[in-house]
């Protein structure tokens, strides 16, 4: 190794040096220390403080309210990032097309993901007053129980968080369709494509990388939702709307099990990066080309 | 919120706030959720307490608004040792757990004989541990029944004193007006604090408890699925919307308010927005104590409010505890119950001439206040309510049996109570 590359990679280092150190104060060192609390018995009221092996995750296993939540999740994160995928891209390819009223549109997407999302929840809970609210008036004598019934607590949960990141999955389609360049289209016309094989063959492929981002970013934040239930139904009817956060923000923070919601915490991170992990092998560079 | 978690935790640990002792005036800070209305009160106490003390600042700091954020706040400051604030306001149902913690600093040494005599009994027990004393009633609440005085007038009725009579009523003023918009009885089973609330009245009415005084839970199953079976069969007969099982206060509260209902159970706060000079209801709304159950014990509501108590991390203790004294006194709750739609924790209050006068509903409130029962007074209290939380809600949706909800709460319960103890 010369001395040049050696000066080149210590001064590589000194420049990473703040990244990490935060990184390592602000992530690692809190996560380990949450991985060490969920092997114990931790309950401040009762003076518990003792060690506890892997208890609090045979608890777990056994939990029918952990398993419940862990479906929660599972059926959230699904449903509300195929949809939010789904009405991304049409919006998108939308307002690619539309000349007239682009600026409003966009503006109106960015209102809605710009809304925190407690502000969100509260609004759609008075959408959904069962009485005063504006769905259910608009629906006249067809109202409907939006969050207190069990079945249409979570789609109704869902519903709101697309309003709220649908936008983002569009905004981020909209700005790799303006990059599309137009010799492509006019190629495509060349060869006789129709509308279809268009949108088919040329536009939905080109797409496709950033939709797998998309993918990821919300696959990952839909995993981790809190507030949107939290605030619409506290987790219930019945613990229907109950997801993994929302269990161990209970655990940790109401009933004061620190070892058990840490355990609960554990395995979002464990879900959240394996997610991660699984989509960054898909979006690993291939030899194709843009 | 995992992330934000472990930023909290490392805040906490990192030991945020500095030991450097000051010299010079002493400042105290009293933590509080902001009160709504008009005119906040507390600010004008704070400043009189400074005018008494001279040498002292007092900082009122403002809470979060919901209770849950609250509760997250001290528990985190709390377990973390900071010395961030001397007096605090805590929700009722906190202050065993939060004594037991050890964040709290034992008032019973510093206090006078017959010092809490004023106060409802109810108030005291429910800051007592062990048979110390924690912390200092500040304001109360009480479950009761608003009724339409105009429709029950209209048909010649009185409030219901039993249950039965309630779903009476309901059945024939609802017959009568032909409204589809009216409902009967408006109560609150949301998944939240509430719902237990809601809960524990009806097993009181049917003469039961959800924690026996030896610590047995549902120490009489039978009667505690009886009552959850009754409030099912509510929602299920019609006589409250099929929507309660999503009702909090506000919604509940508002649907009333617009005069959609012919009962609701709410909290006193509730009148003075009916009483407001837009609401449709105004002038036409009565109160009255919870129903019971034919033949059993009179109804009573559950009791809630807020109390005061000192840090016992606090660096000026003897300050602290004159402070929360100065602001649970007589003269201090008075300025209060004025200002806001607080309730007192001195019955003396309740028949003060001038206090009366703008808040003309406190004599019959005092009875009300007088009748109430507290929740679980124990230091497990929120481990319990959110363990019984999705059950009785399971119940209410129609997807449990009571009896069942009842068995798989009492197993989760003996898991977190038993074995780690």
């Amino acid at each position: 190794v010369t001395g040049r590359t050696r000066a080149a990679r210590r001064q590589a280092l000194l420049l990473l040096a703040p990244t990490l150190v935060a990184l390592t104060a602000l992530t690692v060192y809190p996560g380990c220390w949450v991985v060490w609390l969920s092997l114990q018995h931790r309950v401040p009221i009762f003076g518990v403080a003792r060690f506890a092996g892997l208890d609090n995750f045979a608890f777990l296993a056994v939990d029918p309210r952990f398993w419940s939540a862990a479906r929660t999740t599972a059926a959230f994160t699904a449903l509300s990032v195929a949809l939010e995928l789904l009405l991304g891209v049409a919006v998108a390819l939308a307002l690619a097309r539309q000349e007239r009223g682009r600026r409003l549109g966009l503006s109106l997407l960015l209102l809605a993901w710009a809304m925190p999302s407690v502000v969100t929840a509260k609004l759609y809970e008075w959408l959904y007053h069962p009485t005063a609210g504006l769905i259910n008036v608009l629906l006249g004598a067809h109202a409907i129980n939006w969050l207190g019934d069990p079945r249409l607590a979570l789609p109704a949960v869902i519903l709101a968080d697309v309003w709220r990141s649908m936008p983002f999955v569009a905004l981020l389609c909209y700005a790799r369709l303006r990059t599309i360049p137009a010799e492509l289209y006019e190629a495509a016309q060349v060869d006789g494509a129709g509308r279809l094989a268009t949108l088919g063959r040329v536009t939905l492929p080109l797409l496709g990388r950033i939709v797998l981002l998309a993918l990821l970013f919300r696959t990952l934040d839909a995993l981790r939702a809190f507030d949107i239930m939290f605030v619409l139904t506290g987790g219930g009817p019945a613990g229907t709307t109950e997801t993994l956060t929302v269990y161990a923000y209970r655990s940790l923070f109401q009933m004061l099990q620190l070892g058990f919601g840490s355990a609960i915490s554990v395995v979002v991170f464990a879900l959240v990066m394996g997610a991660a992990w699984a989509y960054l092998r898909l979006l690993r560079p291939r030899a194709v080309v843009a | 919120v995992r992330r934000l978690l472990l930023v909290l935790w490392v805040a906490v640990l990192s030991g945020c706030g500095g030991s450097a002792l000051e010299r010079g005036p002493v400042t105290l800070v009293f933590k509080y959720a902001r009160i709504l209305g008009p005119a906040d009160p507390v600010p004008e106490l704070l400043r009189e307490f400074e005018a008494a003390h001279p040498n002292v600042r007092v900082r009122g700091e403002a809470l979060p608004w919901t209770s849950d954020e609250q509760h997250q706040f001290y528990v985190i400051n709390l377990e973390g040792r900071s010395p961030g604030f001397d007096v605090m306001m805590l929700d009722v149902i906190w202050v065993p757990e939060f004594a037991r913690a050890g964040w709290l600093l034992d008032l019973t040494p510093g206090l006078h004989p017959g010092e809490l005599a004023p106060y409802f009994p109810s108030t005291v027990e429910a800051a007592t541990d062990h048979g110390r004393v924690w912390a200092l009633p500040w304001n109360m609440n009480v479950g009761l029944l608003y009724y339409r005085a105009d429709l029950l007038g209209k048909y010649g009725l009185a409030p219901p004193e039993t249950f039965d009579e309630l779903a009476r009523q309901v059945v024939r003023i609802r017959a009568g007006e032909r409204d589809p918009a009216l409902d009967g009885y408006l109560w609150q089973a949301k998944q939240y604090e509430g719902l237990v609330v809601n809960v524990l009245e009806a097993f009181w009415a049917n003469g039961t408890r959800l924690l026996a005084d030896d610590g047995t839970l549902f120490p009489e199953p039978g009667r505690a699925a009886e009552a959850l079976g009754f409030l099912r069969g509510l929602i299920a007969s019609g006589v409250s919307p099929a929507w309660t099982p999503a009702a909090d206060e506000e919604l509940s509260r508002r649907a009333f308010g617009d005069g959609r209902a012919v009962f609701l159970r709410n909290w006193p706060y509730a009148m003075d927005l009916f009483q407001a000079r837009d609401s449709p209801v105004r002038g036409r709304v009565g109160i009255a104590p919870l129903p019971g159950f034919a033949g059993g014990p009179r109804g009573a509501g559950s009791t809630g409010g807020a109390h005061l108590g000192v840090s016992r991390r606090s660096r000026h203790p003897e300050l602290a505890v004159d402070l929360a004294r100065f602001l649970t006194s007589e003269r201090a709750q008075k300025a209060i119950a004025l200002g806001a739609a607080l309730s007192p924790t001195r019955e003396v209050l309740y028949h003060d001439p001038g206090l009366v006068r703008s808040r003309p509903e406190l004599p019959a409130l005092h009875a009300l206040m007088r009748a109430g029962r507290s929740r679980p007074v124990t230091p497990y209290y929120l481990l319990l309510s959110s363990t019984v939380q999705p059950e009785f809600s399971a119940v209410l949706v129609g997807l449990k049996a009571p009896a069942r909800a009842i068995g798989d709460a009492r197993l989760r319960l003996s898991h977190f109570l038993d074995a780690l103890r």
